[in-house]
């Protein structure tokens, strides 16, 4: 609590602090017996509730605490951390200890500590690294065109004009779009008896076109489909950046005929970089976890060359039981994607510092 | 100083033609998602594909009650429950992040803790894990506090999910105001609280929306969490549609567009409204820079 | 008396002492895991009509229908992450291993051996039947299921198109032989001629079909050859086994090898055999994804003149709201390979799944469930399943001179399940079956060949099963 740091604010004489640091701190202690308590004594279904109770009870008086002393900070952050900590990064602790395990959910033997085996294990598999392989080339693949795309649409829709509201509705429909619709509906329209896109080559060449059966049609059939979706992402947050440009910046490079590209490197970009770093950044790790799109269009073939890095993960955990195993690995791509956000993150703050 | 923002630019109505025909070809496979949700069994899979047919409502009617075996009565297929269930917990669990997420936003933006930065890198890494890792452990918290099958699980557990993404991009909005106008109104003696709902908060209506945009589309398709978290009783539609990929017979393309083309229906209208907002957000006469 | 209580409800079962002359009838749900097809909802509606419970219990089947393509993992992680929802679930048969090791699935040979009613049952099923759904290990002595939905593969054809005048001349000019026309005729068809249907009914749009123009491109065979679950795996076996090779037989477990018997000579041949015929298909086989789904939808959809096909799709086939030749199609027995004696070598995967009792059930719940698979077994309510459509394993069922006029195809039935073998039951299962499906599925979409192929496949599963103590 004490690593609060305060903006000075000019503020009217505070009233005296009515409840101390010991009473917030002796709060917390009453909360962790009565939790350790409840969890133990009463059936599990009553004594969470329980403890629950302490645990709000605590905090509520910590933030009463807080307010009393202005301290605004902790106070706005903590309901957020603790429902990320009650349901997210307890979870991720869990599995990064069974991660040292070994253990497979379908078998009776208790989870055995192994040491770093797992990831030896994981890391010295060349499927894995196979696996990888295809999951960068997608994402490469995938996040470009999202962003090229998403950009495009976004110079499209970027001035007013008759009927944009609706026009972009229809844009921005793809999105919303259900896994299991798009998964199904693109292999119909791939597919080369009956799929629209088979129909229409037909036309021209009289044969029907298969695009699903070499590794590199089945990589742009998936490629395709998922940077239609998830374009329009793009979009929006670029809009939300140009939208925002002063006009006045614009006035005065028409006055002072700036050509377009020259406009757009000094005025319009540096408005929309920050959100285009957001929009990369979360698709990105998005696409990192490419799953739905793959299982319902290729399964991962012809073979075993779009099978990404997220479906070995699935099958590591949910077909092959190797449950210790598949922690191990998704470790190692969180490890991965948070060096490349932090590289992101690198970049955004040096221009930052730079403009 | 302070200068009005920029209204969108004009284009007239050659910009509304081209941008007519890429929105066309862009929207085309989700039109024919639709249009499918109106044909015939025969009708969808028609070589070469029809344009022109004779519509049907059947697909819509199957969507709420029809027959599993042939010459068997049509039974209750639960799909109003599960219309209702996606509603309801899209729509909770989206507020709920907002209300966490814009609070703590402003928090990270206005009062800076130290470390600020390793949290929100906390925050977000909570988001790159695959989902598929997590599910045991949240599985079995689920199941030993009760909350499996409920909708205060599904809606908790789906409010966290959005929580890293608004607190992003909350932040982001928050960071952009302009501190002149709140700086003044501090001099005038404003409380916190007033600066933050009078001041602050009218300024990011377009970030809210654009967020709360984001997060009602992610929780709307979300199937794993669903898929495993949900019972009878609050199974959502991405999990129930999948009974119409695979069974006896394999894909009931009318039925599947029939079931996406109403599942789409509530999330386009709340996008259009939120839009509407998230365009008046920025052309009326908010304050910035 | 209070512990029992709780017990029932942390099983999630409502016991309600009901009050009035039956002193001890209570309301008993039994909640069971099951796909949603068309045999499970059969028996919820059988249930709720028919059911009462011997013991006078007022005892309710809740089936939870899970969507097909998510069943798997749904219930997975119900049954591994100790959520006891359910108190039976229906299960492929190859997951008995998987879940049996997990001490999920209940043994239920003491029921068995202490009840002669139940060894009637089981004496009366299909040893092949009892051998898929019930035993783990495989073939051995301890039983685990009962049959929900038995299922074999058998042919599916065009009886305009084989039996039309033109195409039987223009075959016997080609040929020298007649084309088989009634199902009887189709049952007597080996491979090479299965070739030959191929060969023959390649046709392109507009080139004559049956008398008249084909209206689009038209196939003549198709097989499952799809990446998916088991859409390729299922129909290569049939070929191994008729060629005289064999898969990795867990029986003969740990001295059973893998290299040398699963890419044995024979073993490449047929999967050359199997790869052979693929050229006769829709040019969707070329992308690994014809799937059992597809197959169906191109035979449906009046593009294939011969299919094999799962016996439990047969309703929608027949179907004038799902099928353009539910008055056009006709069933026969699965193909097999002439030997040199000119009798037909027949082997076929197994289809269908068993029902199984989970094991954290107190006395009364397993009483009342193996009640209920009782009542389900009984040659009454079989009888009532097949007549709505489904299949049944027991002799005396399927037997009855009036159980092949309740479906066309049923006269295949009974034969059938004399050639059925299944696939592993061991834990490692899934492992195994998604290497082969990816290793077929190089061989299926061109990327390597037979030999390739096999030798992948052996070299995986001698390691895999080595470390997993099955391989000695």
């Amino acid at each position: 609590m004490s690593t609060l740091v305060s903006p000075a604010l000019p503020q009217a004489p505070r009233p005296a602090p009515r409840i101390a640091l010991w009473m917030v701190l002796g709060a917390i202690l009453g909360a962790l017996v009565v939790m350790v308590g409840a969890l133990f004594l009463l059936p599990p279904a009553v004594g969470w509730w329980v403890a629950l109770a302490g645990c709000a009870g605590a905090a509520i008086l910590a933030v009463a605490y807080a307010w009393e002393r202005h301290n605004y900070g902790p106070l706005l952050v903590a309901p957020a951390l603790a429902l990320l900590f009650l349901l997210n990064i307890f979870p991720l602790m869990w599995s990064f200890g069974l991660s040292f395990f070994a253990f497979r959910a379908n078998r009776l033997a208790p989870p055995r500590f192994v040491g770093l085996e797992n990831y030896v294990g994981v890391l010295s598999d060349p499927v894995v690294w196979e696996r990888l392989q295809t999951t960068a080339l997608a994402v490469v693949l995938t996040v470009s065109l999202q962003m090229v795309v998403g950009f495009l649409l976004a110079l499209l829709f970027e001035k007013q004009f008759p009927g944009r509201r609706y026009l972009l509705i229809l844009v921005l429909t793809p999105m919303m779009l259900s896994f299991v619709a798009v998964g199904a509906f693109f292999r119909y329209y791939y597919e080369p008896t009956f799929g629209l896109l088979s129909q229409f080559v037909r036309i021209f060449t009289g044969q029907p076109f298969i695009l699903l059966d070499t590794p590199a049609g089945a990589m742009a059939g998936i490629i395709f489909a998922d940077a239609w979706m998830w374009s329009p992402f793009v979009m929006l947050l670029v809009l939300a950046g140009l939208v925002s440009v002063p006009k006045y910046l614009y006035e005065a490079a028409e006055i002072d005929r700036a050509s377009w590209w020259r406009r757009f490197r000094t005025i319009t970009f540096p408005y929309i970089r920050g959100l285009l770093l957001l929009a990369l950044l979360f698709r990105t790790i998005e696409a990192f976890k490419l799953f739905d799109v793959v299982f319902l269009l290729t399964e991962g073939g012809p073979g075993t060359s779009t099978e990404t890095i997220a479906v070995y993960v699935y099958r590591l955990a949910f077909q092959y039981f190797r449950t210790s195993q598949s922690a191990a690995l998704a470790y190692i791509i969180l490890f991965i994607v948070i060096v490349l956000t932090n590289l992101y993150l690198y970049f955004v703050n040096r221009r930052a510092r730079e403009a | 100083m302070a200068a009005q923002r920029r209204p969108i630019g004009e284009a007239g109505w050659g910009r509304t033609l081209g941008a007519g025909i890429v929105a066309f070809v862009y929207f085309f496979p989700v039109l024919w998602i639709i249009l499918t949700a109106f044909k015939t069994y025969s009708d969808a899979l028609a070589i070469p594909p029809v344009w022109l047919f004779t519509p049907t409502l059947e697909n819509f009617v199957q969507v709420f009650s029809r027959s599993y075996s042939a010459g068997a009565e049509a039974v209750a297929t639960g799909f109003d429950r599960f219309f209702f269930n996606s509603i309801f917990i899209a729509g909770s669990s989206v507020l709920i992040a907002l209300v966490v997420g814009t609070l703590a936003a402003y928090g990270f933006s206005r009062f800076p803790l130290r470390g600020n930065d390793t949290y929100l890198f906390i925050i977000l890494t909570t988001r790159m894990m695959p989902a598929i890792v997590v599910i045991i452990p949240i599985f079995l918290m689920f199941q030993i506090t009760g909350l499996a099958g409920t909708y205060l699980g599904i809606i908790l557990l789906y409010a966290v999910f959005n929580l890293p993404f608004t607190i992003w991009m909350m932040k982001s909005f928050f960071d952009e105001l302009s501190p002149d106008v709140e700086d003044a109104a501090r001099m005038d003696g404003s409380s916190e609280v007033r600066l933050f709902f009078k001041i602050c908060l009218p300024q990011v209506v377009a970030g809210i929306a654009a967020t709360a945009v984001f997060g009602l589309i992610l929780t709307w398709n979300e199937f794993l969490f669903a898929l495993l978290l949900t019972g009878v009783e609050t199974r959502t539609i991405p999990v129930a549609m999948a009974q119409t990929i695979g069974g006896d017979i394999g894909v009931r393309w009318g039925l599947l567009a029939a079931i996406e083309t109403l599942f789409l229906i509530p999330v386009i209208v709340v996008v259009f409204v939120l839009q509407n907002h998230l365009l008046r957000g920025v052309t009326f006469g908010t304050i910035k820079r | 008396m209070t512990g029992v209580k709780r017990n029932l409800a942390l099983a999630g079962v409502a016991a309600v002492a009901l009050a009035g002359g039956a002193a001890h009838a209570k309301d008993i749900v039994l909640k069971m895991a099951v796909p949603d097809w068309p045999p499970t909802r059969i028996m919820q509606d059988l249930a709720n009509e028919k059911y009462k419970a011997p013991s006078g219990n007022n005892v309710k089947l809740e089936a939870d229908f899970i969507p097909w393509p998510n069943y798997y993992e749904r219930l997975a992680a119900s049954l591994t992450s100790g959520e006891k929802k359910y108190q039976m679930a229906v299960s492929d048969s190859q997951w008995l291993g998987a879940f049996v090791e997990g001490g999920y699935y209940m043994k239920i040979n003491q029921f068995i051996d202490n009840d002669p009613e139940w060894q009637e049952i089981f004496n009366d099923l299909h040893p092949n039947l009892v051998a898929a759904y019930s035993t783990y290990p495989h073939k051995s002595e301890n039983y685990y299921g009962f049959p929900q939905m038995p299922d074999v593969l058998i042919v599916y054809y065009r009886s305009d198109v084989f039996c039309h005048e033109d195409e039987q001349k223009a075959y016997m000019e080609k040929y020298g032989k007649k084309l088989p026309c009634t199902g009887e005729e189709m049952d007597d068809v080996d491979w090479d001629q299965v070739r030959s249907f191929g060969e023959f009914f390649m046709r392109k749009k507009g080139e004559m079909l049956a008398g008249a123009p084909a209206d689009d491109d038209f196939f003549g065979i198709a097989y499952q050859a799809g990446k998916a679950y088991d859409f390729n795996i299922m129909q290569v076996n049939a070929f191994i086994w008729q060629h005289g090779a064999d898969i990795w037989d867990e029986t003969k477990a740990p001295q059973g090898q893998a290299e040398g018997v699963v890419n044995s000579p024979e073993a490449v041949k047929a999967l050359e055999h199997y790869l052979s015929l693929l050229q006769y298909m829709p040019p969707v086989v070329k992308t690994g994804t014809m799937d059992i789904f597809k197959q169906d939808e191109l035979f449906r959809e009046g593009k294939i003149a011969y299919m094999i096909q799962w016996i439990g799709f047969g309703e929608s086939t027949i179907s004038p709201a799902t099928s353009k030749v539910h008055d056009k199609v006709a069933f026969a027995q699965h193909p097999g390979l002439r030997g040199a004696d000119g009798k037909i070598i027949r082997w076929a995967n197994i289809g269908g799944q068993p029902f199984v009792l989970t094991t954290w059930n107190s006395d009364e719940i397993t009483q009342e469930s193996l009640a209920f698979c009782k009542w389900w077994l009984s040659p009454e309510i079989q009888t009532e399943f097949a007549k709505r459509g489904g299949q049944s394993g027991r002799r005396s069922v399927y037997e009855r001179p009036d159980y092949v006029t309740f479906r066309p195809w049923n006269r295949t039935w009974a034969p059938a399940l004399d050639w059925q073998k299944d696939v592993w039951h061991v834990p490692d299962f899934f492992e195994l079956l998604v290497q082969s499906q990816e290793e077929y599925d190089k061989a299926i979409t061109g990327q390597q060949d037979a030999k390739t192929t096999m030798d992948n496949i052996a070299a995986f599963q001698q390691r895999l099963l080595t470390e997993a103590g099955l391989i000695e």
